[in-house]
């Protein structure tokens, strides 16, 4: 093959590559988007489609999740059919963090998840008057406002923090062993 | 008295950990998980109605472009396209809405690989304003749906050291080396035909590509003992004969890819001669190759 030979070639420069990134670095320092990079490839992008596309995806991945864990997240009630048993616990035996994270029925997609923040009332804690906090569910909208900032951190505020799973508002007993290998996808 | 802070472009890295690449069970697990997070289907047959490879290619060029403008970490690149070819195995995709999901995965693999990363704002000024920060967060929770939050995939550069640690190549070339290595995994990554290979393959090949192309295994044959290959394939439990044709697609790629660079460094040139008239030109231009890769000078 002729052509192979091409990246055998003796050379004097190979070196080009590794200076490339600085190069490139300086020759467009910070500005964004002053350079060829910055184009639109596929034309415009049609927005309502795209909202449509994406509320569909959301539904799609809620009735995927109320599928695997044996849980109707909408109605807020184990299904019937189910590979888990649930057992509901008073509200009062979970930490105050994940109280009012509960999702009611009757409320539509967008506000279930803009409303599902935290907001302890009465407890004598000090708490920041927006939660900022990563763990809380954020819907696009709310994050879209203070986006990229990075959160202060804030001490002492009395609340340890962890990971919200869903066994901390139903204990979990699994009844059916059997679970598909998980791959990637 | 003023108070300066000298901190502002420093990027903090960790230093390579000796304890994590010179355990041989670290690469065994790679390779024992790396399967998992390959794209399910060559979706071009079938998932896909609207989009051809060139599309991904494109796309790809594009977030590459984006990648080396904003100095991403090595990684970020082959990390969001496992991202776009995992969503796309499974979702059916419009060719409007590729840019926004190449932009989704630069947005999360930056998320997930550095320190600082890339801003929705910055992605959306990339695809000139063509989608709005609020959609890419939108569609940052789709496309973390359908990888199933599964972000931690293998990547080829995560077998990048633990090769080139069990080869015998001289000190002084080894970052000169793991530049090359990483320019072919970045190529491979903007070609489809490699998206199903796993990650440890294009690695391997990358090396091997990368040794030759320097005529690192021709100075001292008898250093090697067995040939590269044959030492290579040992290193990630590849067939030989596979790690060979893979190796050989990754040197066909580069020629095809720096006479396409060629091409257009020359059309690039008679159209400066030429003079502002030739705009139509420079919006057809797909821009097609790395620009890291043209700047390989061989």
């Amino acid at each position: 093959m002729k052509d192979l030979s091409w990246t055998r070639l003796p050379s004097t420069d190979n070196c080009g590559t590794m200076d490339t990134r600085k190069r490139i670095g300086h020759r467009i320092g910070h500005r964004i988007g002053k350079g060829p990079a910055r184009r639109n490839l596929f034309g415009p992008v049609d927005r309502e489609q795209l909202q449509v596309e994406y509320q569909a995806a959301l539904q799609e991945d809620l009735e995927e999740a109320c599928q695997r864990w044996g849980f109707d997240f909408i109605s807020d009630k184990p299904l019937e059919r189910s590979d888990f048993q649930w057992h509901a616990i008073p509200a009062n035996k979970v930490p105050l963090l994940y109280r009012s994270c509960m999702l009611g029925p009757g409320r539509t997609e967008g506000q279930r998840t803009a409303e599902a923040a935290v907001k302890p009332k009465g407890q004598g804690r000090v708490e920041p008057p927006q939660s900022d906090k990563e763990n809380i569910p954020c819907s696009p909208e709310r994050c879209a406002l203070n986006m990229e900032k990075t959160p202060e951190r804030r001490e002492n505020t009395g609340l340890k923090r962890k990971q919200t799973n869903i066994t901390d508002f139903y204990q979990a007993k699994r009844r059916v062993v059997w679970m598909p290998l998980k791959s990637g996808e | 008295m003023e108070l300066l802070c000298l901190e502002m472009d420093t990027i903090i890295r960790a230093r390579p950990d000796p304890n994590l690449l010179c355990d041989d069970r670290v690469l065994q697990s790679l390779l024992t998980i790396e399967e998992r997070f390959l794209p399910q289907y060559s979706y071009f047959k079938g998932v896909q109605k609207d989009i051809q490879p060139f599309m991904r290619r494109m796309v790809a060029t594009w977030m590459l472009e984006v990648c080396e403008e904003q100095k991403c970490e090595e990684e970020v690149f082959p990390l969001a396209m496992n991202y776009l070819d995992r969503f796309l195995a499974v979702v059916p995709t419009k060719k409007c809405n590729l840019q926004l999901l190449g932009a989704v995965c630069m947005f999360l693999a930056s998320k997930l690989k550095e320190t600082r990363p890339l801003t929705a704002e910055k992605l959306c000024i990339y695809t000139d304003n063509s989608i709005r920060p609020q959609e890419l967060l939108e569609w940052e929770l789709v496309v973390l749906g359908k990888l199933k939050w599964n972000l931690a995939a293998v990547t080829p550069n995560d077998f990048i050291e633990h090769i080139v640690r069990r080869l015998p190549l001289p000190e002084d070339k080894l970052a000169l080396i793991r530049k090359h290595v990483q320019t072919f995994i970045a190529l491979c990554a903007t070609d489809f035909r490699f998206a199903m290979y796993p990650p440890s393959m294009i690695a391997t090949g990358s090396v091997g590509a990368a040794i030759c192309g320097l005529q690192l295994d021709s100075a001292d044959q008898s250093q090697w003992g067995d040939s590269l290959t044959d030492l290579l394939a040992k290193i990630t439990n590849t067939e030989v004969d596979v790690l060979k044709e893979c190796q050989e697609q990754i040197e066909r790629v580069l020629v095809s890819s720096l006479r396409e660079g060629r091409q257009q460094q020359q059309q690039q040139q008679q159209q400066t001669q030429r003079g502002p008239s030739g705009k139509g030109l420079d919006e057809l231009d797909q821009s097609s190759t790395p620009t890291d890769v043209r700047d390989v000078n061989l």
